[in-house]
């Protein structure tokens, strides 16, 4: 049930994110809730299982937009081990630290598209805008994490994402 | 035996990181098709995207419903009145078509205008979930005859053109992408001819290689020239919001606001049975 929702997540994630959000930014700049998901998974389970499911979500994602297949994949990996490490680092109950680890996360994030998306200048829109629109994803991704977080927390310490038995 | 542990990881991640590596580059440039994985999952969404779509639309009725019968009323009066106008303008319209016809017949000229085309009607469902790549998803693919680069226009101008193709759904690149060039010529003056380019992130557009004699001014009307590959001539472009000198100091670029509100489309055409005229024959039409 565990893995069945986990790779739920990333799906009902773009299907909002392509409905839902994309009729909603924040001057111009959409939230990543597959990266929100992808942060908190890798907050709660360490660096090794964040980036396997970082990968897995961001090849998820690319493949539905179908042009550079492995970017998101890649960064969200890159992201969800850095993420992982900071598991040991701070208590993970705390909802303010949640937010400061999506903060952190979507700084990275944007870090990774843009080298990766770098040598592809063309169809990425990467310029200055790119800046502004990762400062305006920080701030609607922290918006999103506040109820995201308090519900994933609460699902991985006795819920749905709860571990049972070997995981453990 | 730790050791060799984190050597077969690094192992792991360094073939993974190739392998991906590999990926992103043959799929960097345009794919003449996308690969059965991403039709599964595009294909996957669509009955969904299109459900919102509809509950929206219910929800619409639903709200009109509680409007305010006045209101309405004002709107049907209107509308009534904007509906003589538009029936009187057609009359006039109708007519010149037909003298148009005739003395395109009698002087051997072919048709090109855009009622000849066949068109295949559809709904933007979604909109693309990244701010790294801008698209639009409609609810007609492979299925109902769409293939990759055909037009797609809205009844006020040109959207884009066809990306990727899956089964029941298509993704659009809007004209405002970085990749999209569109040949376009000043519908006043129908001699200027230049390349309308996507600016990536902002909603305007870049007209290009302007000659700089031309006589092209804030306010012209820009349409497509029928020179590109993918789509028909006369469709309108935007408005020329200002021109300025291009560095070289031989060419003019103009900046364009589009026609077309990307942000509120919500039904679309795409031009199915398109093919380019050649520009020999293109000449003789001008």
């Amino acid at each position: 049930m565990r893995y069945f929702i986990l790779g739920l997540l990333p799906f009902i994630a773009i299907f909002l994110q392509s409905t839902f959000f994309s009729a909603y930014s924040i001057n111009d700049a959409l939230p990543d809730l597959v990266l929100i998901f992808v942060v908190f998974f890798a907050f709660l389970n360490g660096e090794k299982k964040g980036a396997v499911y970082g990968f897995v979500c961001g090849l998820f994602e690319d493949l539905y937009l179908g042009r550079f297949i492995g970017v998101s994949a890649i960064s969200k990996a890159i992201t969800g081990y850095i993420i992982g490490r900071l598991q040991v680092r701070f208590f993970n109950e705390n909802l303010l630290v949640g937010l400061m680890v999506v903060f952190i996360g979507t700084v990275l994030n944007s870090l990774f598209m843009f080298i990766l998306g770098w040598s592809a200048f063309s169809v990425f829109n990467i310029d200055t805008s790119i800046i502004s629109s990762a400062i305006y994803q920080s701030i609607y991704n922290i918006l999103l994490a506040v109820p995201v977080y308090i519900w994933y927390y609460n699902s991985s310490q006795r819920g749905l994402l709860s571990l049972t038995g070997r995981d453990r | 035996m730790k050791k060799h542990l984190k050597n077969k990881y690094f192992w792991l991640v360094l073939i993974l990181f190739i392998g991906t590596s590999i990926l992103i580059n043959s799929t960097s440039s345009e794919r003449n098709q996308i690969s059965l994985i991403e039709k599964i999952i595009r294909d996957a969404y669509t009955p969904l995207q299109s459900g919102v779509v509809e509950f929206k639309d219910r929800l619409g009725n639903f709200t009109v419903f509680f409007s305010s019968k006045e209101q309405l009323q004002q709107e049907i009066d209107s509308l009534k009145e904007q509906n003589q106008e538009l029936t009187i303008e057609n009359q006039v319209l109708r007519e010149d078509k037909m003298e148009l016809r005739r003395l395109r017949s009698l002087l051997g000229f072919q048709d090109i205008s855009l009622s000849k085309y066949e068109m295949v009607p559809a709904r933007v469902i979604a909109r693309s979930p990244s701010n790294w790549y801008r698209n639009i998803v409609i609810d007609k693919g492979s299925d109902s005859g769409i293939e990759k680069d055909m037009a797609v226009i809205s009844s006020r101008g040109l959207v884009g053109k066809v990306a990727s193709v899956s089964r029941d759904s298509a993704h659009i690149d809007l004209i405002t992408h970085r990749e999209i060039a569109v040949g376009a010529i000043v519908q006043e003056s129908r001699e200027t001819q230049g390349i309308v380019e996507g600016l990536g992130n902002s909603n305007l557009l870049r007209m290009v290689n302007i000659p700089y004699y031309s006589n092209v001014e804030a306010g012209n009307n820009i349409i497509t020239s029928g020179l590109s590959e993918s789509y028909p001539k006369g469709i309108d472009i935007g408005v020329v919001k200002e021109v300025e000198l291009q560095p070289d100091g031989i060419l003019l670029s103009a900046l364009i606001e589009p026609a077309v509100n990307f942000d509120k489309l919500e039904e679309v055409l795409v031009v199915i049975n398109y093919t380019r005229v050649s520009p020999s024959e293109d000449n003789v039409v001008e």
